[in-house]
């Protein structure tokens, strides 16, 4: 068991540090960084307070408020669900310390139970997040006692367990089959696109769920949750025992509840750990060391030798490493695509239950070409770059091959543009998809579209050079897996914030110009991101060299 | 020819990784770079190649300053970096086809480089695969066929030699000859004794961020006035 621990530490120690390294030492203005963090998850927790404290509300009215403990809990264990997907095959297979671990003398056993807990550690921040608040409030609102912040406290611990045992169990079978096919990154490019459905499709319920509601509509929703929650119950032993734990009035109750889901959580950690020890070091040795199974010679007559201009060269080795990366591929390119796609879905799903001619009601009712459209739109396409990842991880994703970019003979801001370029491009597609869906449905006049299209490249512009610039302040170039990068990334919440921004500024814009023509509204836009992007772009230009000193 | 003059470095304040370098490698000359770990063997190339900027001094490759006429200096540098894990999802010929591309080397030209290097060394059979699939040694080859496309005027190799089998190593030891001769510049960091003894005319010895000693081998045991081994002869000059 001391190993378990120490082993413990040195994992979350490495997964985490990244993190500390990036917030800590280098950045002067700790102070502002610290303020926006607290900023973002107070916004977050309030949030989920404001939903949590209404539902209760209502709930309260029809003396039911129980039913939202069990509403907390299905909707933590989904989220642990979903989440360790992605935690346990980094965790358990992509992470680069395996190597290193694999010839010491430990059991295979411990190793599991080391990884596991920090996936589970993992978990508790997710559930930190989302399901604090809300147990907490209940607590507050209904007037329970200590013992019940006690039995929360207990029960926050124990409810990851058995989703974080059923889903690694599934991925460590899912990867000891991976070593039968044939190509392992195609394989996981395969792997991470199924994820990536089914991600998306629980998406689009969510969303079809969302949207205006009235008390009645919500209470017949939280019903049918509760239904759910009955239903789950028979497959989800944890879930029905967790529930008694925290809305019992019998302390006896409680205390059995506690009990069962302690034993059930054990039995299921043994059971895995059993499994775990047959199979996982197999598959964890197949994933790290297979090579490629096919091996085909250069034929050096054909069209091998392209000596294409540097730019194309430049930019394509961008989009190859973006492509042939599993974990590249899934979280800066696949959203750009899906997301607008995404999109699609959402809307013809709350499209559907609207007879036609009320929908044209609707849509007659928006002025054509005035700069609130405009303004509207602009704030949509503003939405989606918020998940554009490629500058700001443009210099991060290389790692510590970074310094290539210092030691060629090409100019530092050259290269720095075809690293924007991959950014530029998927922001463009996502603007047209995002266009496309947009005409379908509002039939707008194409002197709007021109004007919103001119617009959010030059916003593309800006969002793109100025990424890249924060990523060259802050990058982090000392991972262990490509995971770290685009996933346990502090930077990757500046597009967002951006966003943000952005769209304040339009509201603006359109608050003040509302009155006036729509091309002055646009124009005062277009001037606006224009010099922004002319300044950030020369900033970047007369410090190109200073802006690479943290690149070693 | 490669003019370092009275370049200092710190990482962090008050602690000199390199302090006040001097050293001209000139044309025709392979030069080697000795000194135990942390000694500043990595910093000094780092600041040769562009990698990092000298706190204080200058560098001049060919005459040109790597600080002041960057663009100039790099394009006649081939440089092999210590750790050859780089674009290890392009395939062979892919990295060094962008290679030739970031150092415009013409497509005949590249072509008869490209096959000459990689049939040399033994990995052109291998060029179709990525570089994830290549051993340690595999990728230091391909990374030198990268650094030696464009026939560069100073090669510059950062511990060359780790992780070549044998024959790789004589080979390369056999190619920074010949480079040598037509009259262009070697400069490489190594802990291998025997290798700097067996192939450089001079070589520079720093301890500390202090070079101690620069000349000839023959020079050094003159200087040194020791009879023991080159080994011993080395503990002696890295010595408090
Ligand atoms: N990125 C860095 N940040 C801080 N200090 C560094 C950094 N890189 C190197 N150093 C320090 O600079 C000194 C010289 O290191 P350098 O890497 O140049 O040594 P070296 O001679 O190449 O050693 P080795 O033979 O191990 O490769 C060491 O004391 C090291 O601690
Ligand atoms: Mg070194």
């Amino acid at each position: 068991m001391k190993k378990v621990l120490e082993l413990t530490k040195v994992f979350l120690k490495t997964s985490f540090s990244n993190m500390n390294s990036q917030m800590g030492i280098k950045t002067k203005n700790k102070i502002g960084i610290v303020a926006l963090y607290i900023f973002l998850i107070v916004y977050l927790g309030g949030l989920i307070g404001i939903f949590s404290y209404n539902i209760i509300e209502l709930l309260k009215t029809i003396n039911q408020e129980s039913i939202f403990i069990g509403l907390i809990l299905l909707i933590t264990i989904g989220f642990t669900l979903f989440q360790s997907i992605f935690s346990s095959i980094n965790v358990l297979y992509f992470t680069k310390d395996s190597e290193y671990i694999l010839p010491l003398p430990l059991k295979p056993s411990e190793i599991i139970l080391s990884r596991t807990i920090v996936i589970l550690v993992m978990e508790y921040f997710v559930e930190a997040m989302i399901s604090l608040i809300p147990l907490i409030l209940y607590g507050v609102l209904t007037g329970m006692g200590v013992m019940y912040y006690i039995t929360m406290a207990i029960a926050l611990i124990l409810i990851p367990i058995l989703p974080v045992v059923l889903i690694s169990t599934i991925v460590m079978i899912v990867m000891s089959f991976s070593k039968l096919v044939r190509n392992k990154n195609k394989f996981q490019i395969v792997a991470t696109i199924i994820v990536l459905i089914f991600s998306v499709a629980f998406g689009m319920l969510i969303s079809s769920t969302n949207g205006e509601v009235t008390d009645e509509q919500m209470m017949q929703m939280i019903m049918q949750a509760n239904s759910m929650v009955n239903l789950i119950d028979g497959y989800f032993p944890t879930l029905s025992t967790l529930i008694t734990a925290l809305t019992s009035t019998s302390v006896f109750e409680v205390i059995v509840a506690i009990l069962e889901t302690i034993g059930i959580s054990v039995i299921a950690l043994i059971i895995y750990l059993f499994i775990a020890e047959k199979i996982y070091l197999k598959g964890l040795v197949g994933n790290l060391f297979s090579g490629n199974s096919k091996k085909s010679k250069v034929d050096l007559n054909k069209n091998n030798f392209n000596n294409s201009k540097l730019y194309k060269s430049y930019v394509g080795k961008e989009f190859k490493i973006l492509l042939r990366n599993p974990i590249f591929l899934m979280q800066c390119f696949i959203p750009a695509i899906l997301i607008p796609i995404l999109m699609i879905g959402i809307v013809a799903l709350n499209f559907r239950g609207i007879p036609a001619e009320e929908f044209q009601e609707v849509t007659s009712l928006i002025p054509n070409n005035t700069i609130v459209v405009v303004s509207v739109i602009l704030g949509i396409v503003q939405f989606f770059y918020m998940f554009s990842y490629i500058s700001i991880t443009a210099i991060s994703r290389d790692g510590e091959n970074a310094v290539f970019m210092k030691y060629v003979p090409v100019s530092l801001y050259k290269q720095y543009i075809y690293k924007i370029i991959p950014n530029f491009i998927m922001n463009i597609f996502t603007v047209i998809v995002t266009l496309a869906i947009l005409q379908f449905i509002l039939k707008m006049p194409i002197i709007t579209l021109l004007i919103v299209f001119v617009i959010s490249m030059i916003m593309n512009a800006f969002q793109s050079i100025l990424m890249l610039v924060i990523d060259l302040k802050k990058p982090k170039l000392n991972w262990d897996s490509e995971y770290a990068v685009v996933k346990q990334n502090m930077n990757l919440m500046y597009p967002m914030l951006l966003s943000m921004v952005n769209i304040g500024i339009l509201v603006l814009i359109t608050i003040i110009t509302n009155s006036l023509n729509v091309y002055i509204g646009s124009g005062i836009i277009l001037v606006v991101y224009g010099l922004l992007t002319y300044f950030v772009n020369r900033y970047l230009y007369k410090n190109q060299v200073k802006l690479a000193d943290n690149i070693i | 020819m490669i003019e370092i003059k009275n370049v200092s470095k710190s990482y962090v304040k008050n602690k000199k990784s390199i302090d006040s370098l001097n050293l001209e490698i000139k044309d025709g000359e392979i030069f080697g770079f000795l000194g135990p770990n942390g000694a500043g063997k990595t910093t000094t190339i780092r600041m040769i190649t562009g990698i990092l900027n000298a706190d204080e001094g200058d560098i001049l490759i060919d005459g040109n300053s790597i600080t002041t006429n960057p663009l100039e200096a790099k394009k006649s540098i081939g440089f092999v970096p210590d750790s050859p894990d780089m674009f290890l999802r392009l395939k062979g010929i892919e990295y060094l086809n962008f290679m030739a591309d970031v150092y415009d080397v013409p497509v005949e030209k590249r072509k008869a480089k490209i096959e000459e290097l990689t049939k040399k060394f033994e990995i052109y059979d291998d060029l179709n695969s990525q570089i994830q699939s290549y051993s340690h040694g595999m990728r230091q080859k391909i990374v030198i066929c990268g650094a030696l496309l464009s026939e560069p005027k100073n090669w510059i190799l950062d511990e060359p030699m780790t992780g070549l089998d044998p024959k790789s190593s004589f080979d390369l030891k056999e190619m920074m000859k010949e480079h040598a001769k037509s009259g262009k510049t070697v400069f490489f960091s190594t802990h291998v004794l025997e290798v700097a003894e067996k192939l450089c005319d001079r070589v520079g010895i720093v301890n500390k961020g202090k070079l101690v000693f620069v000349g000839t081998l023959a020079q050094m045991k003159e200087k040194f006035k020791d009879n023991g081994s080159l080994e011993e002869l080395f503990l002696e000059i890295t010595e408090e």
